[in-house]
């Protein structure tokens, strides 16, 4: 029943567009060109970065502040991994517990006796995950949904750390949307693509920003330079 | 709260402008959000390219919209996603009930959609058997007040922080004791958090769908949308038809266009692309996936000369900008969309016999419009809608008999300018320290503010004595 009445609304629906503009052409060929040719219009309509070299544009961007309740660190291997969330957790006056992404090159560093498998789903935890890209316009790290990737890892802990491989760092949003087309090309478009600029935030009571709203209050990007 | 009506705008209004902290606790928001997109694009130099590149991008989409929506439905099919299609708000939220039922859902937790609110959604829980649970702040705080939204951005805007505080304490199971902002916030966090995890679905809107892979993108501050998702075992969005775009390529200029118009921020915290269902051993995320098409009178904007409205991305910076939003909030248009957005949707909505009194309120100043990151003329599509609304005869009588006699004395510039002459002199008999306080037939004007005191002469008159005066020196 309720498909059928789907159906009619969706023949209403097109036959309405249809009737309210008889004489568009939809000659695929044309809309895809047309479609085209408006991307070409970016390279003009998209901010300055803060530097040339991605990397370094990410960082200065975390470090004017413009990324709200973030901050950031270069490491030169992954080796280094554990020594920095150590840091951070002094930091932070934080116990040293932490769930770390199940993914191998993660799980076989020597975490020097930190516990990695915070239940997450307990508020105050810290997270950590493997980013699959960093945008240098907006400041983001990107991560995918996979069996190894639980997207609520990085939206249920309050503190949460998050690696770029610095190879992985791009220019703009649009560098990001070709790559995921090229996946999407190979057909492993994942379920969830998250762009993620900062922390969990609110302006809803009086205007005032809040940090913390629902995910994670406190953000540390860590790029590691020789992934 | 008692729900306002569209067609009960004059007496929204009224009742509006009796509430002496209203307009300073509307400022507080909009003169920041002014404040904070003008810096925004200070320091965005191409975001003038941005514009006409947003307003080309939707344009296109608008052009090719069957192609689009075609492409839209056959790539969301093929990522495992249920398609269902809406004429109207009653169909759509009738989907979505269905889709629950059918689940046996408790408990669905939905994040915030204007889309949401507009085809009754909320309205729709409330009368049945589930429990509707609003995830974004905002939403929760008008939630547990019972009020409507009163912005698209800040929907409880009109509450103040004491009034959060009470509403927090009555129904929070661990509420604060402080009255600190912060503090307040996290008791939502406690309350909120378990209530993500167990709820059985989640629904969200869409602030664009992607023709070329079928996905749909939530944009928020609070990383909400993804809270709301990812648990339940189903995942329902409902989105407009309008929401389209080519690919996440075409989305990138509008994301950048749209939170700088909104609140000011160069960029949101959360962009998320959901494609379709969870993939097999994924660690998480919905096994089911539904997305609910709605026309809800878009194509009928469509039909009747109104597609620049549908390029709207709903940024807010209209109504943020907007002088009559300033001083009568978001309740008194009686509508889900307030502001110059508003004005122009709600009659196609609704009607423009309920809603034309709204497209009668704006001064045309054309701030809405500078301010669009789409270009939409909204003061060109507000007259057209008193055009259609005068050829209606929607307007009072009292209106149409004073617009009409206007026409008939401008046809006759002699006696125009006499009864002007008068009028300046009768005005005058009113006027005292140079405000008119009260006049006979000015009170829907004087109530509320008062009346300037005209100028010695009338502008005619001055005028033909500065024209003779220049001949003469010449
Ligand atoms: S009409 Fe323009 S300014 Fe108003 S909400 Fe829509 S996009 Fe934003």
């Amino acid at each position: 029943m309720n498909k059928q009445k789907s159906e009619l609304s969706r023949t209403k629906i097109f036959s309405a567009i249809k009737n309210a503009k008889p004489t568009v052409t939809m000659d695929v060929k044309t809309i895809q060109q047309e479609a085209f040719e408006l991307l070409k219009e970016s390279e003009f309509a998209r901010p300055k970065l803060l530097s040339e070299d991605a990397t370094q544009a990410l960082v200065l961007r975390i470090e004017a502040g413009l990324v709200i309740g973030t901050s950031c660190e270069k490491i030169s291997t992954l080796d280094d991994l554990p020594n920095s969330v150590n840091q951070f957790f002094d930091k932070h006056s934080l116990p040293q517990e932490i769930k770390v992404q199940g993914i191998d090159k993660l799980e076989k560093l020597d975490w020097e006796g930190i516990s990695t498998d915070s239940d997450i789903e307990n508020d105050n935890t810290v997270g950590l995950c493997w980013a699959e890209y960093g945008v240098a316009e907006t400041g983001s790290f990107v991560v995918h949904s996979s069996p190894k990737m639980p997207i609520l890892l990085n939206f249920l802990p309050l503190y949460l750390i998050a690696v770029i491989p610095k190879s992985k760092i791009l220019h703009y949003m649009d560098d990001y949307a070709l790559i995921a087309n090229e996946i999407a090309k190979k057909g492993e478009t994942p379920r969830n693509m998250c762009l993620i600029s900062g922390v969990s935030g609110t302006t809803d009571i009086e205007g005032v920003l809040v940090q913390g709203a629902h995910g994670p209050e406190v953000l540390h990007i860590i790029i590691v330079e020789d992934q | 709260m008692q729900v306002n009506k569209p067609e009960d705008f004059t007496k929204n209004v009224s009742k509006a402008l009796a509430q002496p902290d209203l307009k300073k606790i509307i400022r507080r928001t909009t003169d920041k959000a002014e404040t904070k997109r003008t810096e925004a694009v200070a320091n965005f130099p191409e975001f003038e390219n941005a514009r006409s590149q947003g307003q080309k991008v939707k344009d296109h989409t608008i052009k090719y919209m069957d192609h689009y929506l075609a492409e839209f439905e056959k790539n969301a099919l093929a990522q495992g996603t249920i398609v269902h299609w809406a004429s109207t708000g009653e169909e759509a939220s009738k989907i979505v009930l269905d889709i629950c039922r059918q689940h046996k859902a408790k408990k669905v937790t939905r994040s915030k959609s204007m889309l949401g609110e507009e085809i009754g959604l909320t309205h729709a829980f409330d009368n049945s058997e589930m429990e509707r649970i609003e995830t974004d702040l905002a939403e929760h705080i008008i939630q547990l007040a019972g009020d409507p939204p009163s912005h698209i951005v800040w929907p409880a805007m009109h509450r103040s922080r004491e009034d959060v505080v009470k509403l927090f304490r009555e129904f929070h199971e661990d509420p604060t004791y402080s009255e600190e902002i912060t503090d307040l916030v996290r008791s939502a966090r406690r309350d909120l958090r378990n209530k993500f995890l167990t709820s059985d679905i989640g629904i969200s809107g869409s602030n664009f769908l992607l023709a070329d892979s079928g996905s749909s993108c939530t944009v928020t501050n609070e990383g909400n949308a993804e809270l709301t998702i990812t648990p339940p075992k189903v995942h329902i969005v409902t989105a407009g038809i309008e929401k389209l775009v080519p690919s996440m390529a075409h989305a990138v200029p509008l994301l950048r266009l749209l939170t700088r118009s909104a609140t000011g921020a160069e960029i949101t915290q959360y962009i998320t692309f959901h494609n379709g269902s969870k993939r097999p051993n994924d660690a998480d995320g919905p096994q089911e996936c539904h997305i609910v098409l709605v026309d809800n009178g878009r194509t009928k904007m469509l039909a009747e000369g109104m597609e620049e409205m549908l390029r709207c991305i709903r940024c807010g910076a209209c109504m943020n900008h907007c002088v009559v939003y300033k001083h009568i909030g978001g309740h008194a248009y009686g509508s889900v969309y307030p502001g110059p957005m508003g004005s122009v949707l709600t009659p196609h909505l609704d009607s423009l016999e309920v809603a034309n009194k709204q497209t009668h309120a704006c001064t045309m100043n054309g701030r809405c419009e500078e301010v669009c990151p789409v270009n939409i003329p909204l003061p060109k599509l507000l007259r057209s809608l008193r055009a259609q609304s005068w050829q209606k005869k929607y307007e009072p009588l009292t209106n149409r008999f004073v617009v009409q006699s206007f026409a008939e004395l401008a046809k006759r510039p002699r006696l125009f300018q006499l009864l002007s002459s008068c009028g300046v002199i009768f005005m005058k008999v009113f006027s005292r320290k140079g405000w008119i306080k009260y006049m006979p037939f000015t009170s829907g004007w004087t109530r509320n503010r008062d009346l300037i005191e005209p100028g010695s002469t009338t502008f005619m008159h001055q005028y033909k004595k500065m024209k003779k005066a220049k001949s003469g020196g010449a």
